[in-house]
Protein backbone atom coordinates (compact mmCIF):
# COMPACT_ATOMS: atom_id res chain seq x y z
CA UNK A 1 0.00 0.00 0.00
CA UNK A 2 1.28 3.29 -0.81
CA UNK A 3 2.35 5.78 1.86
CA UNK A 4 0.27 8.69 2.73
CA UNK A 5 2.44 10.06 5.28
CA UNK A 6 4.85 12.92 4.69
CA UNK A 7 8.03 12.35 3.27
CA UNK A 8 6.33 8.72 2.11
CA UNK A 9 4.11 9.97 -0.36
CA UNK A 10 6.81 11.52 -2.41
CA UNK A 11 7.03 8.19 -4.06
CA UNK A 12 3.59 8.72 -5.93
CA UNK A 13 3.55 11.81 -6.57
CA UNK A 14 3.99 13.33 -10.44
CA UNK A 15 3.59 16.60 -9.75
CA UNK A 16 4.79 19.50 -7.22
CA UNK A 17 3.12 23.06 -7.08
CA UNK A 18 5.43 25.68 -5.75
CA UNK A 19 4.78 28.89 -3.80
CA UNK A 20 6.73 32.03 -5.31
CA UNK A 21 6.89 34.37 -2.26
CA UNK A 22 8.12 33.37 0.86
CA UNK A 23 9.25 29.88 -0.48
CA UNK A 24 11.77 31.02 -3.90
CA UNK A 25 12.23 34.68 -2.23
CA UNK A 26 11.37 37.45 0.13
CA UNK A 27 9.79 40.25 -1.62
CA UNK A 28 11.23 44.03 -0.72
CA UNK A 29 13.30 46.27 -2.07
CA UNK A 30 14.16 45.69 -5.67
CA UNK A 31 14.03 42.68 -6.14
CA UNK A 32 13.94 41.16 -3.22
CA UNK A 33 16.38 38.26 -2.12
CA UNK A 34 16.63 34.94 -3.05
CA UNK A 35 15.94 32.47 0.05
CA UNK A 36 18.90 30.28 0.62
CA UNK A 37 19.19 26.99 -1.16
CA UNK A 38 15.68 27.52 -3.33
CA UNK A 39 17.30 28.06 -6.42
CA UNK A 40 19.13 25.09 -6.38
CA UNK A 41 16.20 23.53 -5.54
CA UNK A 42 14.06 24.48 -8.63
CA UNK A 43 16.77 23.34 -10.64
CA UNK A 44 16.64 19.81 -8.79
CA UNK A 45 12.94 19.57 -8.95
CA UNK A 46 13.20 20.73 -12.95
CA UNK A 47 15.90 17.94 -13.51
CA UNK A 48 13.71 15.40 -11.77
CA UNK A 49 11.31 13.27 -13.48
CA UNK A 50 8.14 15.01 -11.34
CA UNK A 51 6.04 18.03 -13.24
CA UNK A 52 6.24 21.35 -12.12
CA UNK A 53 4.37 24.83 -11.88
CA UNK A 54 4.02 27.69 -9.67
CA UNK A 55 1.10 29.27 -7.98
CA UNK A 56 1.24 32.39 -6.61
CA UNK A 57 -0.94 35.44 -5.27
CA UNK A 58 1.85 37.98 -6.67
CA UNK A 59 -0.91 40.90 -7.96
CA UNK A 60 1.86 43.67 -7.60
CA UNK A 61 3.18 43.04 -10.82
CA UNK A 62 2.04 41.62 -14.44
CA UNK A 63 3.43 37.88 -14.83
CA UNK A 64 6.21 38.67 -17.18
CA UNK A 65 7.77 40.91 -15.04
CA UNK A 66 7.70 39.48 -11.97
CA UNK A 67 9.52 36.48 -13.45
CA UNK A 68 11.64 38.17 -15.20
CA UNK A 69 12.82 39.62 -11.74
CA UNK A 70 12.95 36.21 -10.39
CA UNK A 71 15.11 35.04 -13.30
CA UNK A 72 17.38 37.95 -12.45
CA UNK A 73 17.29 36.59 -9.08
CA UNK A 74 19.15 33.07 -10.55
CA UNK A 75 16.10 31.14 -10.79
CA UNK A 76 14.93 28.80 -13.79
CA UNK A 77 11.43 29.99 -14.43
CA UNK A 78 9.08 30.67 -17.51
CA UNK A 79 6.07 32.94 -18.20
CA UNK A 80 4.37 29.58 -19.16
CA UNK A 81 4.91 28.00 -15.86
CA UNK A 82 3.40 30.51 -13.51
CA UNK A 83 -0.60 30.71 -12.64
CA UNK A 84 -1.05 33.91 -10.81
CA UNK A 85 -4.77 35.30 -10.28
CA UNK A 86 -4.78 38.35 -12.84
CA UNK A 87 -5.40 36.27 -16.13
CA UNK A 88 -8.07 34.27 -14.27
CA UNK A 89 -10.05 37.39 -13.10
CA UNK A 90 -9.92 38.54 -16.52
CA UNK A 91 -11.19 35.35 -17.70
CA UNK A 92 -13.81 35.69 -15.24
CA UNK A 93 -15.20 39.30 -15.43
CA UNK A 94 -14.80 38.84 -19.66
CA UNK A 95 -17.25 35.79 -19.39
CA UNK A 96 -19.49 37.52 -17.57
CA UNK A 97 -20.01 40.87 -18.85
CA UNK A 98 -18.23 42.95 -16.21
CA UNK A 99 -16.33 45.79 -16.14
CA UNK A 100 -14.15 46.77 -13.38
CA UNK A 101 -13.07 49.38 -10.87
CA UNK A 102 -9.96 48.69 -10.17
CA UNK A 103 -7.90 49.22 -7.14
CA UNK A 104 -4.79 46.90 -7.62
CA UNK A 105 -0.84 47.80 -7.75
CA UNK A 106 0.27 50.86 -10.46
CA UNK A 107 2.43 47.54 -11.60
CA UNK A 108 -0.46 45.30 -12.37
CA UNK A 109 -2.74 47.83 -14.60
CA UNK A 110 -0.84 46.80 -17.82
CA UNK A 111 -2.47 43.69 -17.30
CA UNK A 112 -5.93 44.65 -17.75
CA UNK A 113 -5.46 46.62 -21.26
CA UNK A 114 -7.88 45.46 -23.37
CA UNK A 115 -10.67 44.86 -20.46
CA UNK A 116 -12.98 47.49 -20.30
CA UNK A 117 -13.40 49.60 -17.42
CA UNK A 118 -16.22 52.34 -18.04
CA UNK A 119 -18.62 53.00 -16.49
CA UNK A 120 -17.87 49.90 -13.83
CA UNK A 121 -20.04 47.56 -12.39
CA UNK A 122 -17.55 45.67 -10.32
CA UNK A 123 -14.53 46.03 -8.39
CA UNK A 124 -11.64 43.94 -8.84
CA UNK A 125 -8.59 44.37 -5.28
CA UNK A 126 -5.48 43.00 -5.35
CA UNK A 127 -2.23 43.46 -3.45
CA UNK A 128 -2.19 47.40 -4.10
CA UNK A 129 0.49 48.16 -1.18
CA UNK A 130 0.96 51.90 -1.06
CA UNK A 131 -2.16 52.23 -2.89
CA UNK A 132 -4.11 51.16 -0.24
CA UNK A 133 -5.18 54.91 0.59
CA UNK A 134 -8.08 55.75 2.65
CA UNK A 135 -8.95 58.12 -1.24
CA UNK A 136 -8.29 54.79 -3.04
CA UNK A 137 -10.09 52.43 -0.39
CA UNK A 138 -13.22 54.78 -0.66
CA UNK A 139 -13.63 55.47 -4.15
CA UNK A 140 -13.62 51.09 -5.21
CA UNK A 141 -15.86 51.63 -1.67
CA UNK A 142 -18.10 53.94 -3.70
CA UNK A 143 -18.50 52.40 -6.50
CA UNK A 144 -19.78 49.06 -4.48
CA UNK A 145 -22.64 51.16 -2.55
CA UNK A 146 -23.81 52.66 -5.97
CA UNK A 147 -24.57 49.44 -7.33
CA UNK A 148 -28.00 47.61 -7.14
CA UNK A 149 -26.16 44.06 -7.25
CA UNK A 150 -22.18 44.88 -6.05
CA UNK A 151 -19.87 42.43 -7.04
CA UNK A 152 -16.47 42.67 -5.47
CA UNK A 153 -13.15 39.92 -6.75
CA UNK A 154 -10.42 39.90 -4.60
CA UNK A 155 -7.28 38.13 -6.08
CA UNK A 156 -6.24 36.14 -3.00
CA UNK A 157 -7.37 36.41 0.36
CA UNK A 158 -4.19 36.60 2.72
CA UNK A 159 -3.80 38.18 5.67
CA UNK A 160 -0.21 39.35 5.62
CA UNK A 161 2.98 38.23 4.10
CA UNK A 162 6.44 38.83 4.96
CA UNK A 163 9.20 41.38 3.37
CA UNK A 164 12.31 41.81 3.95
CA UNK A 165 11.34 44.86 6.47
CA UNK A 166 8.71 43.07 8.35
CA UNK A 167 5.07 41.67 7.85
CA UNK A 168 2.57 43.75 5.86
CA UNK A 169 -1.10 43.53 5.33
CA UNK A 170 -1.99 42.05 2.12
CA UNK A 171 -5.23 42.30 0.35
CA UNK A 172 -7.39 39.79 2.71
CA UNK A 173 -7.22 42.57 5.30
CA UNK A 174 -8.45 45.08 2.69
CA UNK A 175 -11.09 42.75 0.93
CA UNK A 176 -12.22 41.90 4.77
CA UNK A 177 -12.80 45.87 4.64
CA UNK A 178 -14.65 46.47 2.01
CA UNK A 179 -16.77 43.06 2.87
CA UNK A 180 -18.11 44.93 6.08
CA UNK A 181 -17.99 48.49 4.61
CA UNK A 182 -20.46 47.09 1.92
CA UNK A 183 -22.16 44.38 3.57
CA UNK A 184 -21.13 41.74 1.21
CA UNK A 185 -19.60 38.43 0.22
CA UNK A 186 -16.03 38.62 -2.26
CA UNK A 187 -15.39 36.24 -4.82
CA UNK A 188 -12.13 34.75 -3.98
CA UNK A 189 -9.76 34.45 -7.03
CA UNK A 190 -6.50 32.86 -6.44
CA UNK A 191 -5.69 30.51 -3.80
CA UNK A 192 -6.93 29.01 -1.86
CA UNK A 193 -10.22 29.05 -4.20
CA UNK A 194 -10.63 25.39 -5.61
CA UNK A 195 -10.82 26.46 -9.29
CA UNK A 196 -7.99 28.16 -9.23
CA UNK A 197 -5.82 25.24 -8.21
CA UNK A 198 -8.11 23.16 -10.82
CA UNK A 199 -6.71 24.86 -13.54
CA UNK A 200 -3.23 25.16 -13.02
CA UNK A 201 -3.54 20.72 -12.42
CA UNK A 202 -5.66 20.95 -15.75
CA UNK A 203 -2.83 22.44 -16.69
CA UNK A 204 -0.28 19.82 -15.47
CA UNK A 205 -3.11 17.25 -16.87
CA UNK A 206 -2.67 15.35 -13.17
CA UNK A 207 -5.42 14.65 -10.46
CA UNK A 208 -5.02 16.05 -6.82
CA UNK A 209 -3.81 12.93 -5.12
CA UNK A 210 -0.97 12.63 -7.24
CA UNK A 211 0.43 16.58 -6.66
CA UNK A 212 2.12 17.97 -3.74
CA UNK A 213 1.86 21.61 -2.57
CA UNK A 214 4.56 23.91 -1.12
CA UNK A 215 3.81 27.02 0.38
CA UNK A 216 4.82 29.22 3.42
CA UNK A 217 0.98 30.29 3.98
CA UNK A 218 -0.86 27.61 6.03
CA UNK A 219 -4.39 28.50 5.43
CA UNK A 220 -4.21 29.47 1.47
CA UNK A 221 -1.23 27.52 0.10
CA UNK A 222 -1.63 23.84 2.37
CA UNK A 223 -5.14 24.06 3.24
CA UNK A 224 -6.06 25.26 -0.11
CA UNK A 225 -4.18 22.63 -1.50
CA UNK A 226 -5.57 19.87 0.80
CA UNK A 227 -9.19 20.98 0.13
CA UNK A 228 -8.71 20.51 -3.33
CA UNK A 229 -7.15 16.75 -2.75
CA UNK A 230 -3.80 17.57 -3.07
CA UNK A 231 -0.84 17.25 -0.54
CA UNK A 232 0.08 20.38 0.96
CA UNK A 233 3.89 20.72 3.37
CA UNK A 234 4.43 24.18 4.63
CA UNK A 235 7.92 25.85 4.81
CA UNK A 236 8.91 27.36 7.44
CA UNK A 237 10.47 30.32 5.52
CA UNK A 238 8.36 33.34 4.56
CA UNK A 239 5.24 34.36 6.30
CA UNK A 240 5.61 31.21 8.60
CA UNK A 241 5.18 31.61 12.38
CA UNK A 242 5.26 28.87 15.18
CA UNK A 243 1.57 29.20 16.07
CA UNK A 244 1.31 27.73 12.54
CA UNK A 245 1.80 24.18 14.25
CA UNK A 246 -0.92 24.50 16.42
CA UNK A 247 -3.41 25.61 13.56
CA UNK A 248 -6.99 24.84 14.83
CA UNK A 249 -8.17 23.67 11.54
CA UNK A 250 -5.54 23.35 9.37
CA UNK A 251 -2.37 20.54 9.61
CA UNK A 252 0.12 20.75 7.20
CA UNK A 253 1.03 16.47 5.90
CA UNK A 254 4.49 17.79 6.54
CA UNK A 255 6.75 20.72 8.14
CA UNK A 256 10.05 21.54 6.80
CA UNK A 257 12.86 24.20 7.51
CA UNK A 258 12.74 25.18 3.84
CA UNK A 259 12.31 24.80 -0.01
CA UNK A 260 15.84 23.07 -0.30
CA UNK A 261 14.89 20.57 2.33
CA UNK A 262 11.61 19.67 0.93
CA UNK A 263 12.92 19.16 -2.17
CA UNK A 264 16.26 16.92 -0.97
CA UNK A 265 13.48 14.79 1.13
CA UNK A 266 11.69 14.52 -1.78
CA UNK A 267 14.05 13.09 -4.09
CA UNK A 268 15.57 10.33 -2.00
CA UNK A 269 12.19 8.90 -1.51
CA UNK A 270 12.27 8.28 -5.35
CA UNK A 271 15.77 7.19 -5.13
CA UNK A 272 17.87 10.54 -6.26
CA UNK B 1 -59.13 49.22 24.10
CA UNK B 2 -55.91 49.69 25.45
CA UNK B 3 -56.57 49.09 29.03
CA UNK B 4 -58.78 45.83 27.53
CA UNK B 5 -56.52 44.63 25.32
CA UNK B 6 -53.60 44.93 28.74
CA UNK B 7 -56.08 43.06 30.40
CA UNK B 8 -56.81 40.36 28.22
CA UNK B 9 -53.16 39.76 28.08
CA UNK B 10 -52.32 39.43 31.93
CA UNK B 11 -55.29 37.32 32.08
CA UNK B 12 -53.90 34.91 29.62
CA UNK B 13 -50.84 35.19 31.43
CA UNK B 14 -52.27 34.20 34.44
CA UNK B 15 -54.77 31.50 34.00
CA UNK B 16 -51.63 29.95 32.76
CA UNK B 17 -48.68 30.46 35.57
CA UNK B 18 -50.78 28.58 37.93
CA UNK B 19 -50.56 25.50 35.81
CA UNK B 20 -47.46 25.21 33.51
CA UNK B 21 -43.77 24.90 34.44
CA UNK B 22 -41.37 27.84 33.78
CA UNK B 23 -40.75 26.57 30.73
CA UNK B 24 -44.44 26.65 29.28
CA UNK B 25 -44.36 30.35 30.89
CA UNK B 26 -41.06 30.96 28.66
CA UNK B 27 -42.95 29.32 25.70
CA UNK B 28 -46.01 30.44 25.89
CA UNK B 29 -43.98 34.39 26.38
CA UNK B 30 -41.97 33.95 23.18
CA UNK B 31 -45.15 33.21 21.29
CA UNK B 32 -47.13 36.62 22.27
CA UNK B 33 -43.73 38.17 21.40
CA UNK B 34 -43.43 36.79 17.62
CA UNK B 35 -47.13 37.27 16.94
CA UNK B 36 -46.80 40.82 18.42
CA UNK B 37 -43.81 41.79 16.16
CA UNK B 38 -46.14 40.31 12.91
CA UNK B 39 -49.20 42.36 14.03
CA UNK B 40 -50.03 45.99 12.47
CA UNK B 41 -47.65 48.32 13.35
CA UNK B 42 -50.30 50.15 15.43
CA UNK B 43 -50.77 47.12 17.57
CA UNK B 44 -47.42 46.32 18.03
CA UNK B 45 -46.56 49.66 19.58
CA UNK B 46 -49.38 49.07 21.81
CA UNK B 47 -47.96 45.73 23.17
CA UNK B 48 -44.36 47.22 22.91
CA UNK B 49 -45.37 49.94 25.19
CA UNK B 50 -46.71 47.32 27.91
CA UNK B 51 -44.60 46.43 30.56
CA UNK B 52 -42.14 49.54 30.03
CA UNK B 53 -42.33 52.37 32.77
CA UNK B 54 -42.86 56.59 31.92
CA UNK B 55 -40.49 57.70 29.96
CA UNK B 56 -37.77 59.76 31.19
CA UNK B 57 -34.63 60.10 28.94
CA UNK B 58 -34.19 61.03 25.19
CA UNK B 59 -30.49 60.05 23.99
CA UNK B 60 -30.22 61.80 20.63
CA UNK B 61 -27.53 61.00 18.43
CA UNK B 62 -25.78 64.01 16.47
CA UNK B 63 -24.23 63.67 13.05
CA UNK B 64 -27.31 62.74 10.26
CA UNK B 65 -29.90 63.26 12.75
CA UNK B 66 -29.59 67.33 14.41
CA UNK B 67 -27.10 67.96 11.59
CA UNK B 68 -25.42 66.74 8.47
CA UNK B 69 -21.85 68.35 8.82
CA UNK B 70 -22.82 72.26 9.05
CA UNK B 71 -26.24 72.18 8.30
CA UNK B 72 -28.69 71.73 10.98
CA UNK B 73 -31.79 69.63 10.04
CA UNK B 74 -34.95 71.62 9.07
CA UNK B 75 -37.27 72.17 12.47
CA UNK B 76 -34.59 70.71 15.04
CA UNK B 77 -33.90 73.51 16.84
CA UNK B 78 -37.22 73.99 18.02
CA UNK B 79 -38.30 70.66 18.06
CA UNK B 80 -35.64 70.06 20.88
CA UNK B 81 -36.81 73.19 22.36
CA UNK B 82 -40.11 71.71 22.15
CA UNK B 83 -38.85 68.59 23.67
CA UNK B 84 -36.87 70.14 26.59
CA UNK B 85 -40.15 71.82 27.72
CA UNK B 86 -41.61 68.04 28.36
CA UNK B 87 -40.68 66.50 31.94
CA UNK B 88 -37.92 64.00 30.47
CA UNK B 89 -33.47 63.93 30.91
CA UNK B 90 -32.25 64.58 27.22
CA UNK B 91 -28.78 63.17 26.51
CA UNK B 92 -26.60 63.75 23.07
CA UNK B 93 -24.73 60.51 22.76
CA UNK B 94 -22.28 60.36 19.48
CA UNK B 95 -19.91 57.89 18.29
CA UNK B 96 -18.29 61.20 16.15
CA UNK B 97 -14.84 60.29 16.69
CA UNK B 98 -13.07 63.20 14.91
CA UNK B 99 -13.93 66.19 17.42
CA UNK B 100 -13.76 66.50 21.05
CA UNK B 101 -17.03 67.45 22.98
CA UNK B 102 -15.88 70.96 22.77
CA UNK B 103 -15.96 70.97 19.37
CA UNK B 104 -18.75 69.40 19.06
CA UNK B 105 -20.53 71.80 21.42
CA UNK B 106 -19.22 75.04 19.16
CA UNK B 107 -20.41 73.66 16.25
CA UNK B 108 -24.11 73.07 17.57
CA UNK B 109 -24.33 76.35 19.13
CA UNK B 110 -23.40 78.07 16.02
CA UNK B 111 -26.06 76.19 14.26
CA UNK B 112 -27.99 77.49 17.67
CA UNK B 113 -29.03 74.38 19.68
CA UNK B 114 -29.45 74.75 22.86
CA UNK B 115 -27.10 72.21 24.98
CA UNK B 116 -24.37 72.01 27.27
CA UNK B 117 -20.99 69.94 27.35
CA UNK B 118 -22.04 67.87 30.16
CA UNK B 119 -25.15 67.03 28.13
CA UNK B 120 -22.53 64.84 25.60
CA UNK B 121 -21.80 61.36 25.72
CA UNK B 122 -19.30 60.51 23.33
CA UNK B 123 -17.39 57.20 22.49
CA UNK B 124 -13.91 58.75 22.89
CA UNK B 125 -15.07 59.59 26.64
CA UNK B 126 -15.89 55.52 26.84
CA UNK B 127 -12.62 55.07 25.31
CA UNK B 128 -10.39 57.10 27.92
CA UNK B 129 -12.10 55.50 30.57
CA UNK B 130 -11.10 52.16 29.49
CA UNK B 131 -7.71 53.31 28.62
CA UNK B 132 -7.36 54.71 32.30
CA UNK B 133 -9.07 51.70 33.94
CA UNK B 134 -6.89 48.94 32.24
CA UNK B 135 -3.34 51.12 32.04
CA UNK B 136 -2.92 51.16 28.43
CA UNK B 137 -0.59 53.42 26.75
CA UNK B 138 -2.25 53.62 23.36
CA UNK B 139 -1.18 54.10 19.50
CA UNK B 140 -3.83 56.66 18.71
CA UNK B 141 -5.36 56.61 15.36
CA UNK B 142 -7.32 59.50 16.03
CA UNK B 143 -7.54 62.51 14.49
CA UNK B 144 -5.63 65.69 15.59
CA UNK B 145 -9.17 67.53 16.59
CA UNK B 146 -10.47 64.73 18.98
CA UNK B 147 -6.94 64.13 20.76
CA UNK B 148 -7.98 66.87 23.14
CA UNK B 149 -10.02 64.07 24.84
CA UNK B 150 -6.95 62.04 25.69
CA UNK B 151 -4.97 64.46 27.40
CA UNK B 152 -3.07 63.47 30.50
CA UNK B 153 -2.88 59.70 28.85
CA UNK B 154 0.51 58.44 28.38
CA UNK B 155 1.02 57.39 24.95
CA UNK B 156 4.69 56.95 24.78
CA UNK B 157 6.19 53.03 24.05
CA UNK B 158 2.50 52.50 23.11
CA UNK B 159 1.34 48.78 24.18
CA UNK B 160 -2.60 49.22 22.78
CA UNK B 161 -3.90 50.38 19.42
CA UNK B 162 -6.94 53.07 19.67
CA UNK B 163 -8.62 53.25 16.33
CA UNK B 164 -11.14 56.27 15.57
CA UNK B 165 -12.11 57.88 12.48
CA UNK B 166 -8.90 59.02 11.12
CA UNK B 167 -8.55 58.99 7.25
CA UNK B 168 -5.06 60.31 7.67
CA UNK B 169 -3.76 57.47 10.00
CA UNK B 170 -5.85 54.67 7.43
CA UNK B 171 -2.69 54.98 4.99
CA UNK B 172 -0.51 51.46 4.29
CA UNK B 173 2.21 52.56 6.58
CA UNK B 174 0.39 53.04 9.80
CA UNK B 175 -1.90 50.34 9.59
CA UNK B 176 0.89 48.30 9.50
CA UNK B 177 2.38 49.78 12.28
CA UNK B 178 -0.94 48.83 14.32
CA UNK B 179 -1.13 45.61 12.76
CA UNK B 180 2.60 44.38 13.77
CA UNK B 181 1.90 45.37 17.37
CA UNK B 182 -1.15 43.83 17.77
CA UNK B 183 0.66 40.55 16.38
CA UNK B 184 2.63 40.81 18.99
CA UNK B 185 0.24 41.31 21.71
CA UNK B 186 -1.01 44.82 22.04
CA UNK B 187 -5.07 44.98 22.21
CA UNK B 188 -7.43 46.84 19.63
CA UNK B 189 -9.62 48.82 21.04
CA UNK B 190 -12.09 50.51 18.41
CA UNK B 191 -13.84 53.64 19.53
CA UNK B 192 -17.11 52.61 17.35
CA UNK B 193 -17.43 50.04 14.33
CA UNK B 194 -19.29 52.33 11.95
CA UNK B 195 -19.19 51.08 8.42
CA UNK B 196 -19.15 54.20 6.59
CA UNK B 197 -20.91 57.83 7.43
CA UNK B 198 -22.04 60.69 5.16
CA UNK B 199 -19.81 63.65 4.13
CA UNK B 200 -20.57 66.42 1.94
CA UNK B 201 -18.83 65.05 -0.81
CA UNK B 202 -20.69 61.55 -0.64
CA UNK B 203 -20.71 58.84 1.56
CA UNK B 204 -17.07 57.91 3.36
CA UNK B 205 -15.63 54.96 4.95
CA UNK B 206 -15.81 54.49 8.55
CA UNK B 207 -13.42 53.08 11.32
CA UNK B 208 -15.35 49.52 11.03
CA UNK B 209 -13.70 48.53 7.78
CA UNK B 210 -10.30 49.22 9.21
CA UNK B 211 -11.17 47.71 12.66
CA UNK B 212 -12.46 44.43 10.54
CA UNK B 213 -9.39 44.07 8.11
CA UNK B 214 -7.27 44.13 11.42
CA UNK B 215 -9.03 41.84 13.21
CA UNK B 216 -8.81 39.15 10.08
CA UNK B 217 -4.92 39.92 9.33
CA UNK B 218 -4.23 39.81 13.30
CA UNK B 219 -6.53 36.98 14.29
CA UNK B 220 -8.27 38.71 17.08
CA UNK B 221 -11.06 40.87 18.30
CA UNK B 222 -11.32 44.29 18.80
CA UNK B 223 -12.81 45.98 21.78
CA UNK B 224 -15.38 48.01 20.30
CA UNK B 225 -16.46 51.15 22.91
CA UNK B 226 -19.22 53.05 21.56
CA UNK B 227 -22.14 52.24 19.55
CA UNK B 228 -23.74 49.84 19.29
CA UNK B 229 -22.08 48.08 22.09
CA UNK B 230 -24.77 48.00 25.28
CA UNK B 231 -22.43 49.48 27.86
CA UNK B 232 -22.32 52.56 25.64
CA UNK B 233 -26.22 53.49 25.85
CA UNK B 234 -26.17 51.90 29.61
CA UNK B 235 -23.34 54.22 30.52
CA UNK B 236 -25.14 57.48 29.19
CA UNK B 237 -28.42 56.45 30.98
CA UNK B 238 -26.76 55.62 34.51
CA UNK B 239 -25.66 58.86 34.44
CA UNK B 240 -28.87 60.31 33.94
CA UNK B 241 -30.17 57.80 36.70
CA UNK B 242 -32.75 55.76 34.63
CA UNK B 243 -33.08 52.21 33.24
CA UNK B 244 -33.32 51.22 29.15
CA UNK B 245 -36.74 50.56 29.31
CA UNK B 246 -37.75 54.70 30.58
CA UNK B 247 -35.87 55.49 27.59
CA UNK B 248 -35.66 56.34 23.84
CA UNK B 249 -33.16 56.52 21.04
CA UNK B 250 -33.10 58.75 18.05
CA UNK B 251 -30.96 58.12 15.46
CA UNK B 252 -29.76 57.74 11.56
CA UNK B 253 -28.04 54.88 11.96
CA UNK B 254 -30.55 52.07 11.89
CA UNK B 255 -27.49 49.16 13.44
CA UNK B 256 -25.61 51.79 15.49
CA UNK B 257 -28.19 53.74 16.90
CA UNK B 258 -31.77 52.47 16.78
CA UNK B 259 -30.96 48.44 16.72
CA UNK B 260 -28.16 48.88 19.48
CA UNK B 261 -30.51 50.90 21.72
CA UNK B 262 -33.06 48.34 21.64
CA UNK B 263 -30.92 45.90 22.42
CA UNK B 264 -29.59 47.77 25.30
CA UNK B 265 -33.51 48.01 26.13
CA UNK B 266 -34.50 51.03 24.78
CA UNK B 267 -37.27 51.91 22.92
CA UNK B 268 -35.02 52.82 18.78
CA UNK B 269 -36.56 56.01 16.65
CA UNK B 270 -34.94 55.50 13.35
CA UNK B 271 -34.36 59.02 11.16
CA UNK B 272 -34.42 59.13 7.23
CA UNK B 273 -31.98 61.81 7.24
CA UNK B 274 -28.27 61.55 7.35
CA UNK B 275 -26.90 58.28 6.08
CA UNK B 276 -30.21 56.61 6.38
CA UNK B 277 -30.77 54.72 3.17
CA UNK B 278 -34.16 53.06 1.57
CA UNK B 279 -35.08 50.44 3.50
CA UNK B 280 -32.77 50.53 6.00
CA UNK B 281 -35.82 49.78 8.91
CA UNK B 282 -35.71 46.14 7.67
CA UNK B 283 -32.50 45.37 8.44
CA UNK B 284 -32.93 44.83 11.89
CA UNK B 285 -34.90 42.56 14.23
CA UNK B 286 -36.85 43.76 15.82
CA UNK B 287 -37.73 46.52 13.59
CA UNK B 288 -37.58 49.81 14.73
CA UNK B 289 -40.50 51.15 17.19
CA UNK B 290 -41.06 53.56 14.28
CA UNK B 291 -39.18 55.02 11.39
CA UNK B 292 -40.04 58.93 10.90
CA UNK B 293 -38.62 61.41 8.28
CA UNK B 294 -36.69 63.63 10.64
CA UNK B 295 -35.57 64.03 14.14
CA UNK B 296 -38.73 66.77 14.28
CA UNK B 297 -41.23 64.17 13.69
CA UNK B 298 -39.54 61.47 16.22
CA UNK B 299 -40.29 64.66 18.85
CA UNK B 300 -43.47 65.05 18.12
CA UNK B 301 -44.64 61.35 18.55
CA UNK B 302 -42.76 61.18 21.42
CA UNK B 303 -44.70 64.14 22.78
CA UNK B 304 -48.01 62.65 21.54
CA UNK B 305 -47.83 59.04 22.05
CA UNK B 306 -44.34 57.90 24.47
CA UNK B 307 -44.88 60.88 27.48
Amino acid sequence: MAATGWPGFAKSLKGVILDLCGVLYDSGEGDGVAIPGSIEAVKKLKASDLQLRFCTNETQATREKFVAKLQRLGFDISVSEVFPPAPAAIAVVKQRGLRPHLLVHDGLLQEFDGVDQTNPNCVIIGDAAEHFSYQNLNEAFRVLIGLENPVLFSLGQGRYYKETDGLKLDVGAYMKALEYACDLKAEVIGKPSLTFFQSVLNDMGLKPHETLMIGDDLVNDVGGAQYCGMKGVQVRTGKYRPSDEKHPTVTADGTVDNLAQAVDMILKQRGF
Amino acid sequence: MFSLLIKQRFLLLKQFSCRVLDKRKQDLKKIISNTIHYCHPVVRQIFSMAGRRALKAVLIDLSGTLHVEDTAVPGAQDALHCLRQASVSVKFVTNTTKESKRNLLERLQRLNFDLQEKEIFTSLSAARSLLEQKQHRPLLLVEDSALEDFTGIDTSHPNAVVVGLAPDHFNYQTLNRAFRMILDGAPLIAIHKARYYKRKDGLALGPGPFVTGLEYAAECKATVVGKPEKTFFTQALSELGCSPSEAVMIGDDVRDDVGGAQNAGMLGILVRTGKYREGDENKISPPPHLTCDSFPDAVEHILQNLL
